[in-house]
């Protein structure tokens, strides 16, 4: 169906990259109705298509036998968990952030340390590691009451920088590039987690838990609160909202999450190094955000499984996959500003408009 | 001892200047964070490395071709991932930058692997001994090329027709086009300048450090956006502030506290100064509402 769109599309000459962009949206638009199409039809019977959906995930590691796809399943359960915690902050409050993955670390080396130097329980450790990495989010939000826009995006650049480097460099407590090994795996009533698929369920229940807290903040006054303060922060102010408090609640419960996949990274891999936590990963994060739709949970999930599965999908090329996965990046995006998943196409807050867009 | 640092760090802050320059312009126009700005300006010099080992191309003219790949490079960029995007929100002219970057940085390892490479020095490696100050003749060097290029870059911008077009766009893009001014192409330009200058500091970077790898692109994206922000983004003083602070907090940072965290004590550097001028330090105040 959408195929022969994009057959007819490619009789023209390539000569502009302005043409090719009216010409393929009408492609990828053709995506979007097949995929709003399916999404109807599975909303008039929800029932079904949620016993359906339920039964696939749950019996995908029953399925998937292979441990390395077990691995990049969990790594995308793991990836969707950062990507829609983020979301909250780049996608609703409209804050771009570049320290993502310093509290991902901050959450996996605090796992990391108290497990293994000082043998706590794992279930103690879990939330902690996520109340740490939100402190140091909290610590993060404070700056936002004076700095704003690209000035603020600096500020997490900075402390993204400056989080990896302690994590390098302070030798005595993180082991610096060596990294930690051996962290134990969690034990749950002399039930120890060891196998790929038991960290696949553990995953899921993170990623459920993530989903519906986030689903129920967005659809909330907090929420709500929010979207103003994206869409237009002093308007937003003027409103009655404490735009303050809530960029730094909105930053508090992201790296909260963000804490929380770290700990499990740490458990998973038994590992933690400084490298998994470096500026890039943030950009990776932000990438997954946005490619998938800003403000869209589903998008972030989807944001996720692409980036990472493509690294699977492309490997007969592998050398070439990520030119090839940045060209599809870019061209998907140029034809889709908004994202693959949000509907609403995202306004610009000043433009910056070509002469034939006057009316 | 004291002397010798700053030195050190004029020289690496005028090489960090000659980068944020094309990084500032490009957003005093656009308002976009070109993140493509660092991989761009590595193959030029690769493409320069390239030239100096492998083909034995003489200096300046393999310079020169550097240069020129940054150039057309960054204006084919701008054609590709900006332009169709120009007046949409600018968060996803920043992920095609992105995405751009990531072509680029892939590009690049495909050709020229991820190991880093000898770079040759453009200049013999003796030093100049001015009273108990040591000044290699390759940080003398860079300063003056810096120091020539940016004097020259003003005067470009100030008194020539096309500098002074380069100015209104930044000012107002409508109101330039009625005007007559061919905006498309100065947006062009100004990416062309912006890569162009940017190869040059690489450049300089590669042959005083005799070093060359890929991952210097993006650190030196994120370095050009600190010293653009720092010293107020979009605007060209602003930019040599930056550079030249940037460049100097990390040297003295290495040699008086530690060269460990040098990077992370510069970023400290930033964060208070924002938090004390949240525009930067030549910064125009930023209204709420533009």
């Amino acid at each position: 169906m959408t195929s022969s769109r994009f057959s007819s599309n490619k009789s023209g000459g390539l000569s502009s990259p302005e043409r090719v962009a009216e010409r393929g949206r009408s492609a990828t638009s053709s995506i979007a109705e097949v995929l709003h199409v399916v999404q109807e039809w599975a909303e008039k019977r929800p029932h079904l298509t949620r016993a359906f959906a339920l039964l696939c995930i749950l019996f995908l590691p029953v399925i998937v036998r292979n441990p390395y796809h077990m691995r990049i399943l969990n790594m995308i359960l793991l990836y969707s968990v950062l990507s829609i915690s983020l979301n909250l902050v780049v996608g609703h409050t409209g804050l771009l952030s570049f320290g993502h993955a310093a509290f991902y670390g901050i959450g996996a080396y605090t796992t990391a340390i108290l497990l293994k130097d000082f043998g706590w329980s794992f279930w103690i450790v879990f939330p902690l590691s996520g109340l740490l990495a939100a402190l140091f989010g909290a610590l993060l939000g404070l700056p936002s009451a004076r700095v704003r826009g690209d000035y603020l995006c600096v500020v997490t650049i900075g402390f993204g920088g400056i989080a990896f480097l302690v994590m390098q460099n302070w030798t005595s407590v993180t082991r610096g590039p060596m990294g930690i090994p051996g962290i134990p795996s969690p034990t749950l009533l002399s039930f120890r987690l060891t196998s790929h698929a038991q960290y696949y369920y553990f995953g899921l229940a993170l990623l459920l838990l993530t989903y519906w807290i986030v689903k129920n903040i967005h659809d909330s006054k907090i929420g709500r609160a929010l979207l103003a303060i994206r869409e237009d922060e002093l308007a937003a102010s003027v409103m009655g909202i404490n735009t303050f408090r809530y960029k730094v609640l909105s930053l508090v419960l992201s790296t909260f999450f963000a804490g929380l996949a770290g700990s499990y990274l740490a458990v998973y891999l038994s590992f933690v190094g400084p490298l998994n936590f470096t500026v890039d990963e943030s950009v990776l994060m932000i990438i997954m955000v946005i490619w998938g739709g800003m403000g869209s949970l589903p998008g972030s999930i989807f944001g996720a499984a692409s980036m990472l599965g493509v690294v699977e999908l492309f490997r007969p090329l592998y050398q070439y996959r990520l030119v090839i996965w940045g060209g599809v990046l870019l061209f998907v995006l140029l034809l889709r500003p908004q994202g693959v998943f949000s509907r609403k196409p995202y306004r610009p807050r000043r433009q910056v408009v070509e002469s034939e867009e006057i009316p | 001892m004291l002397l010798q640092q700053i030195v050190n760090g004029l020289a690496l802050g005028s090489i960090y200047v000659l980068i944020t320059i094309g990084y500032s312009m490009v957003y005093g126009i656009l308002q976009l964070m070109n993140f493509a700005h660092g991989d761009v300006y590595m193959v030029g010099a690769l493409v320069a490395f390239s030239l100096l080992t492998t083909y034995h191309v003489n200096v300046v003219a393999s310079c020169l071709i550097a240069v020129l790949v940054g150039a057309m490079l960054a204006a084919l960029v701008e054609r590709v991932a900006y332009r169709p995007l120009l007046g949409k929100d600018r968060t996803v002219s920043m992920i095609t930058a992105l995405g751009a970057a990531l072509v680029i940085r892939n590009g690049e390892e495909l050709v020229w692997g991820v190991a880093a490479h000898g770079f040759p020095s453009f200049v013999q490696t003796t030093t100049l001994q001015i009273g108990n100050l040591q000044v290699s003749v390759v940080q003398f060097f860079t300063l003056l090329v810096s120091v020539v290029v940016i004097i020259g870059f003003n005067l470009f911008l100030k008194y020539h027709k096309v500098g002074k077009s380069i100015r209104c766009v930044a000012q107002d893009i409508p109101v330039a086009k009625l005007m007559g001014i061919p905006t498309g192409k100065t947006i062009s330009l100004v990416y062309a300048i912006g890569g162009a200058l940017g190869v040059l500091g690489a450049l300089l970077y590669c042959s005083s450090y005799n070093v060359v790898f890929i991952g210097m692109g993006f650190a030196g994206t994120m370095k050009a956006f600190s010293a653009a922000i720092l010293g107020g983004i979009g605007n060209l003083n602003g930019a040599l502030l930056g550079g030249l602070i940037l460049g100097l907090s990390e040297s003295l940072a290495a040699s008086y506290i530690s060269s460990a965290y040098r990077d992370a004590i510069s970023f400290l550097l930033l964060i208070g100064i924002l938090l004390i001028k949240p525009s930067g330090l030549l910064g125009r105040h930023i209204s709420q509402k533009a």
